[in-house]
């Protein structure tokens, strides 16, 4: 893991992935951040976050 | 604006970041070299991002939203008239020289190219202006939360000023720049919802258009004369002043965002650095002068029912300052407030960690080891440069609590430091395309630039600032004032070092070979791709620049 966090574009996947997680779980679970808002940011950075960390992935496949 | 313990969690998992990233770094740590310069290590993507993420601290992120509100689209060319240009110019014609140099610094290079008190003016200066700069950013940070979240504001000063100094110290320039990148996409992420949001209420950009008086929406149409548009400057001014001394002042010579080009892996990868970050930089007035001018557009009788007002200052006039953090405050609710709140405090951090990490780069290789300590093991530098790190840091606090007890120290200080940075590009000027240039001639240049800039503040005045030798000519917007400022400095540095240049004795050619455009074998990248090449790739950014200015014309 501490390898990883080297790896810059890792560890920004990793920070949004975690950013978007409180997003969307606040969305679902909480009255004060059932905003449509939070919901379509949380699957961008989701989805940004999961991009960056398989760019990660692929070079170090590479 | 109220925090839900969403938003806390958020800013505390940027808080843990930053400083794991200083603790992972610091493994790589293994001499002076990789603490202060990187080890010239860096790939493109992240000197290309940090490049631009150093000059993306809040004090640029809030003042161009303010200006976007104040000057309207205007502001603009800040981007497309200042820096694009600028950075174009730095990667095609001075690059080669400060990263073929092997200069460790700016002041190094001008210590090779001049001499030693050419030097010793510039790193003093210079260090002096980050540590201050560095300080004035962490007043801003602490004021401005303590205003929008009512948060104590000594522990925001300490907090702040704590985790800076705990990944720096860590990880010295490579933490900060991995920071700054971090911090790069936490303000375009974090701010674009606020763009859509805020565009999408005000009806759209021909709304937009339609509310607000032309002069907001045009970048060009009323620059013919300084009485038609909201910045007081005729077009003329606007290019020598800003397009030209300013912004190549700014860009081609402040070794804190040449520092991250310095780093690269190698020539063409530092001069791809200015070139690649000019591609974000183009499009970033979408994210910072974009909702400043919706913000002024929702203030107009139109859009008034949508309930949003930029606050007013104690004078009762408009607090511009303050519009992005309205504009937060109004739109995001709880989760996306604390993106957004995370975003400012990340760039007054990353604002902060870049000057501590210029000042002590500067500090430690051209004031402590040329000056002071010389000849010592690696191991005594890279100590020293840490506890300069803690020294800077501490000074950057000393600096917040004088800010803070002296209301009108921040306009000062910012005035010095245009003073001495206004005539700098002159001197590089010279120096690197005239090889007749003298250490006496860029050094009496250098003191001739600083003493016009302050007499023309003297006999000039701005909205209430300036004329303090005698109010002789008014000037209807203080950023207009800083555009001529800088036009005479540079114009007297320019003219000094030519003649004092010609009057005293030049270094020898063979000296000046790396240092100098004629003497210098230029670099060819043949065997690269186009795409992978300077030139082409900055022709190609210099045609979408004037596409942009005439599409905003």
């Amino acid at each position: 893991m501490l390898n990883r966090l080297t790896q810059l574009s890792f560890t920004i996947g990793l920070f949004f992935t975690i950013v978007s997680v409180i997003l969307l779980t606040g969305y679902f679970i909480s009255d004060a951040l059932s905003s449509l808002l939070n919901l379509y940011a949380g699957i961008t950075f989701l989805l940004f976050g999961l991009l960056m960390m398989l760019i990660k992935g692929k070079a170090q496949i590479k | 604006m109220k925090l839900h313990i969403a938003d806390y969690l958020i800013i505390i998992v940027y808080f843990a970041f930053v400083i794991t990233v200083g603790f992972v770094i610091k493994r790589k740590i293994k001499s002076s070299n990789d603490f202060l310069s990187s080890g010239r290590n860096i790939p493109l993507w992240i000197t290309s991002l940090a490049f631009i993420s150093a000059n993306l601290g809040a004090q640029e992120v809030l003042g161009m939203v303010a200006s976007g509100a104040k000057y309207g689209i205007m502001t603009v060319h800040f981007y497309w008239v200042g820096a694009i240009f600028a950075m174009v110019f730095l990667a095609v014609f001075m690059m080669p020289f400060y990263y073929g140099s092997k200069a460790r610094s700016v002041p190094e290079y001008l210590f090779m190219r001049f001499d030693e008190k050419t030097r010793a003016l510039n790193a003093v200066t210079f260090a002096v202006m980050t540590v201050f700069s560095s300080g004035i950013s962490l007043f801003a940070l602490a004021k401005l939360l303590e205003v929008i979240l009512h948060w104590d504001f000594d522990v925001s000063i300490w907090l702040a000023a704590g985790i800076v100094m705990i990944y720096t110290f860590l990880g010295g320039l490579t933490s900060a720049v991995y920071n700054e990148v971090l911090q790069f996409f936490l303000i375009v992420l974090g701010l674009s919802p606020l763009v859509v949001v805020a565009l999408h209420d005000a009806g759209g950009w021909s709304n937009i258009k339609a509310q607000l008086e032309p002069q907001l929406t045009h970048a060009w149409k009323y620059m013919g004369k300084a009485d038609d548009n909201p910045m007081g400057i005729n077009f003329m001014s606007l290019i020598f002043g800003l397009g030209f001394v300013m912004s190549f002042g700014y860009w081609c010579t402040d070794f804190l965002v040449v520092q991250r080009a310095m780093i690269a892996r190698n020539m063409n990868d530092a001069q791809r650095t200015p070139v690649v970050a000019a591609i974000p930089k183009m499009l970033m007035p979408l994210i910072v002068v974009l909702p400043g001018v919706v913000a002024i557009a929702l203030m107009q009788p139109a859009l008034q029912s949508k309930g949003f007002a930029i606050p007013t200052a104690a004078n009762g006039q408009l607090d511009y300052t303050m519009t992005l953090p309205s504009l937060i405050a109004h739109y995001y609710p709880s989760g996306l407030l604390g993106v957004g709140i995370t975003a400012l405090i990340a760039s007054f951090m990353s604002g902060m960690a870049g000057n501590v990490t210029a000042f002590n780069s500067v500090f430690t290789y051209d004031i402590y080891q040329s000056y002071f300590v010389k000849n010592r093991s690696d191991k005594h530098y890279l100590w020293v440069g840490k506890f300069i790190t803690i020294a800077g840091v501490l000074l950057s606090i000393i600096t917040a609590y004088v800010a803070k007890s002296f209301n009108n120290i921040n306009d000062f200080l910012q005035l010095v430091f245009s003073f001495v940075n206004g005539p700098l590009f002159a001197t590089f000027l010279l120096g690197m395309f005239w090889k007749r240039t003298t250490g006496h001639g860029a050094f009496c240049g250098l003191l001739a630039g600083t003493a016009a800039a302050a007499l023309t503040h003297g006999l000039t005045i701005a909205e209430g600032k300036g004329g303090w030798i005698a109010p002789m000519f008014e000037i209807k917007s203080g950023m207009g004032q800083a555009f001529i400022v800088a036009s005479v400095s540079w114009i007297a540095n320019f003219f000094t070092t030519i003649i004092v240049s010609l009057f005293t004795k030049p270094k020898p050619e063979a000296a000046l070979k790396g240092l100098v455009y004629s003497l210098t074998v230029k670099s060819t990248y043949k065997e690269e791709k186009w795409y992978k090449r300077v030139a082409p790739i900055g022709i190609i950014l210099l045609i979408i620049t004037i596409l942009l200015n005439l599409i905003f014309f």
